[in-house]
C-alpha cells in the first residue's frame, strides 16, 4: 500500500494496459510462421486445397507464402533450389528447379500472378498444372481477366524493375 | 525501501527528494576492481570492436539530442554513427568525451548508464575467459554482481513491468520519430544481450565462429531492422543465460528500457528540459536497486512500479505487454510459450538436460532436444547455431550452419542418435554424444537398436513439422491493426 502511495506520487500516470480477458484465446494451429518475404503469416494446407510453398535448399525447407514471394526473395539463396508448389490437386505439387540460375518445371504449367496487396498473394500467386485448372479456379474465385502465365513470363514479370 | 519512503514523506507537496549521489558533483569514476581475465572480450575482436562501438552510438546520438539537432538526427547523425559502427574502434571509448553536453546535463543517468556498461563488459569477459572453471566462472558471475550492487546507482536485479515502464504518455515518442536512430540502440541492446547465450558453457574456442554468424547478422540486419514492436530482451537473446542469472538478465532489461525511456523524453515535442530533466530522474529512480530494496520476485505490491512478477519458467524477465503466466509476444515469432519447446510446444523437462537453443535470423529460441533445434533451423533461410547438451554436462556441443544448412561442430568425433517416436518424449530418443564411443555405450545401455549417425548423416535428415506444434494465435498487442505478427 505505501509503496503504491509512494509509486502515484513519485510517477506520471502510465496508458492502461490491453485488459487480458478482452485477447483472444490460443488455438491451435499447425506450425505457422511468417513468410520470409512479405512477412505475413503462412498459409497452410486445408484438406481440400495445398496452400504451403516450400522451398528446398540444400538441408533447409522454407516455406513461403506464395510463388510471387520465393522468386522475389531467390537472390538470398546461391545455389541450386526446388520449390514444391501447391497446384489445384492436393498432395500433388509442382516441382520447380534453379539450376545453375535457369528456372524450370513441366511444360504445360501456367501461372496465376494477380494479387493486389500481399494479403492475398497465397490466393491469387499460384501454379497450376494446365491452363484450363488455371481457369476454372479464376471463375471460382472470380478472378477478373485471368493471365496464364509460363514460369518464363512469370518470372520475368516478378523480376521486372517497377 | 528507506530511499522509497524518504521520497514519499519528500514529495507531498514537491518533486521528489533525489538520494545524495544524484544530488553530488563529486567525482564518480566508479570501476570494477581489476581481475586476471580483464578484457577476455578481446579473444573475440570483432565482438570487442562491435561493443566498443555501442558506446560511441550511444554517445554520439546522446549528444545531438541534447544540442537539439533533432531535424538531421535521421540524416547526418544516423550517417555519423552508421560510419562509426562500419570502422569501428579498437578500444573502449569514453562515452563523457564524445558527448561532453549531454554527460554534463544528464550526469546522473550517465552514470548509471557507465556503472551498467561496466557490468556488461565484466560479465562478458568472465564468460569469454579461458581457463576458468564452471565453478570458478559462476563465482566471478557472483562475485560482479555483489560488487555492481555495492554502489548506490546499480540498477534493480528484480525483474519489472515492461508494460508499465513503457506506458507513459511519452513512451514510443524516440521510435516513432525516429525509427533509424531508434533501430541502431536497439541493435546495440540486440548485441549486448544476444552475445551471453554464445559465450555462456560454450567452449571459448567456438566463441570466434559464432561470432561470425552473429557478427553478420548484428550489422547486416539489426542495425537496419525498424519493424521491432519493443526493445530486445535478455530472456528473448539469450535464454540460458537469463535462467542462469536471472539478476543480472533483469539488470539488462532495465538498464536498456532506462535508455527507452531517456531517449522518448528527449524527443517528446513541446517538454520544457526542466520538465524533461525531472522525469529522467524519476525514471533513474524507478529502476534503481535501492528503490526496491527488500522486495520479492515474482511478487507484485501493485501492478506498476512494483510488480515484480515474471513468467514462471523464466525468472529473468519481467511481465511484458500483454503477458499472461508464460505467454509473452516477441517481436517477429509472434506469441510464445516459454515454458514449451519452440518447435514441438511440448514442456520442457525439469531434466538437467537442457536440451538445446537454436540461434537463427537474430533470434534464438529453447527447444527440448538436438532434432527440434535442426528441424527449426532447417525451416529458416540463413545462417544458425545450435548449442546443445551432450551426455557430459559441462560439454556443450555448438553446431554452426552455412546457409545450406550444412553443419560444422566443435567436436569432431560427434555423433547422433535419433529413433523416431513421438515428441513428447523426443528428448529420450533425439540426442548428441561427444564420441561414437559413448553413443555406442548408451546404446547398450538403453538397449535401443538405432542407428548412430555422423554430423552429415544426422545433418539431412528432417522430421518436418511436429504434430504437437501449436501457436498462439493472438494480436499483436504493440500494434492496433490487430496485425498477428
Amino acid at each position: 500500500m505505501i509503496l503504491s502511495a509512494i509509486a502515484g506520487i513519485m510517477l506520471s500516470a502510465p496508458i492502461a494496459a490491453v485488459p487480458m480477458a478482452e485477447l483472444p484465446k490460443a488455438s491451435p494451429i499447425l506450425h505457422e510462421a511468417d513468410c520470409p518475404f512479405c512477412r505475413l503469416k503462412l498459409v497452410q494446407n486445408t484438406e481440400t486445397e495445398d496452400n504451403e510453398v516450400v522451398l528446398r535448399f540444400g538441408n533447409k525447407k522454407i516455406e513461403y507464402r506464395c510463388l510471387f514471394c520465393v522468386i522475389k526473395d531467390q537472390r538470398r539463396y546461391k545455389g541450386n533450389l526446388v520449390v514444391y508448389a501447391p497446384s489445384e490437386k492436393v498432395g500433388e505439387p509442382i516441382v520447380l528447379k534453379r539450376t545453375d540460375g535457369k528456372w524450370t518445371g513441366p511444360e504445360a504449367v501456367r501461372i496465376l500472378n494477380q494479387f493486389k496487396s500481399h494479403g492475398d498473394c497465397a490466393a491469387l500467386s499460384r501454379a497450376f498444372t494446365t491452363e484450363a485448372a488455371l481457369l476454372r479456379y479464376a471463375t471460382d474465385r472470380k478472378v477478373a481477366d485471368p493471365k496464364p502465365l509460363t514460369l518464363e513470363a512469370f518470372i520475368r514479370e516478378v523480376e521486372r524493375p517497377k | 525501501m528507506i530511499l522509497a519512503l524518504l521520497l514519499a514523506a519528500a514529495t507531498a507537496d514537491g518533486p521528489p527528494e533525489l538520494p545524495a549521489w544524484m544530488r553530488s558533483s563529486a567525482p564518480d569514476a566508479v570501476e570494477f576492481r581489476p581481475v586476471r581475465y580483464q578484457d577476455a572480450i578481446r579473444s573475440v575482436p570483432a565482438f570487442a570492436r562491435d561493443m566498443y562501438a555501442t558506446s560511441v552510438g550511444h554517445a554520439i546520438a546522446y549528444e545531438a539530442m541534447e544540442r537539439g539537432q533533432w531535424s538531421t538526427m535521421e540524416d547526418r547523425t544516423y550517417r555519423t554513427i552508421r560510419a562509426v559502427l562500419s570502422a569501428p574502434p579498437r578500444f573502449a571509448v569514453d562515452e563523457r568525451a564524445l558527448s561532453p553536453r549531454f554527460s554534463r546535463r544528464q550526469s546522473s543517468v550517465e552514470r548509471v548508464f557507465e556503472w551498467a556498461h561496466a557490468l556488461h563488459f565484466r560479465t562478458i569477459d568472465i564468460l569469454a575467459a579461458p581457463g576458468l572453471s564452471p565453478s570458478e566462472r559462476r563465482r566471478a558471475m557472483d562475485a560482479a554482481w555483489r560488487e555492481y550492487q555495492a554502489q548506490p546507482f546499480a540498477l534493480t536485479g528484480l525483474p519489472m513491468s515492461m508494460a508499465y515502464l513503457d506506458g507513459f504518455p511519452w513512451s514510443g515518442n524516440f521510435r516513432r520519430r525516429y525509427p533509424k536512430v531508434n533501430a541502431l540502440f536497439w541493435a546495440y541492446h540486440w548485441l549486448q544481450t544476444a552475445n551471453y547465450d554464445m559465450l555462456f558453457e560454450t567452449p571459448p574456442a567456438t566463441h570466434r565462429p559464432q561470432y561470425e554468424v552473429l557478427g553478420a547478422q548484428y550489422r547486416d540486419a539489426e542495425l537496419d531492422r525498424v519493424d521491432r514492436d519493443f526493445m530486445p530482451m535478455m530472456a528473448e537473446q539469450s535464454p540460458r543465460f537469463a535462467l542462469a542469472y536471472p539478476q543480472i538478465a533483469n539488470a539488462f532489461d532495465n538498464l536498456h528500457m532506462l535508455h527507452d525511456q531517456v531517449n522518448d523524453l528527449y524527443a517528446t515535442p513541446g517538454m520544457a528540459p526542466a520538465a524533461r530533466d525531472r522525469e529522467i530522474q524519476h525514471a533513474i529512480i524507478r529502476v534503481l536497486a535501492s528503490s526496491h530494496a527488500g522486495e520479492t520476485p515474482g511478487e507484485a505490491t501493485n501492478l506498476d512500479l512494483h510488480d515484480h512478477r515474471h513468467p514462471p519458467s523464466t525468472p529473468g524477465m519481467g511481465f511484458m505487454k500483454g503477458s499472461e503466466d508464460d505467454v509473452m509476444f516477441m517481436s517477429g515469432m509472434g506469441w510464445m510459450d516459454m515454458s514449451v519447446c519452440a518447435h514441438c510446444s511440448v514442456p520442457f523437462e525439469p531434466d538437467p538436460a537442457w536440451g538445446a537453443t537454436v540461434t537463427a535470423n537474430g533470434w534464438t529460441m529453447r527447444v527440448r532436444c538436438i532434432m527440434c533445434a535442426r528441424d527449426m533451423a532447417s525451416e529458416t533461410p540463413g545462417r544458425a547455431v545450435i548449442r546443445a547438451a551432450t551426455e557430459q554436462p559441462g560439454q556443450t556441443l555448438v553446431l554452426i550452419s552455412d546457409d545450406e544448412g550444412n553443419w560444422k561442430s566443435n567436436l569432431p568425433g560427434v555423433r547422433f542418435v535419433e529413433s523416431g517416436g513421438e515428441h513428447p518424449e523426443c528428448h529420450a530418443w533425439s540426442k548428441a554424444f561427444t564420441t561414437a564411443a559413448a553413443a555406442e555405450a548408451w546404446r547398450q545401455s538403453a538397449g535401443e537398436d538405432v542407428p548412430i549417425l555422423d554430423l552429415t548423416a544426422w545433418g539431412q535428415l528432417n522430421r518436418g513439422k511436429p504434430e504437437t506444434y501449436r501457436k498462439i494465435n493472438r494480436p499483436n498487442p504493440y500494434r492496433d491493426s490487430g496485425d498477428a505478427r
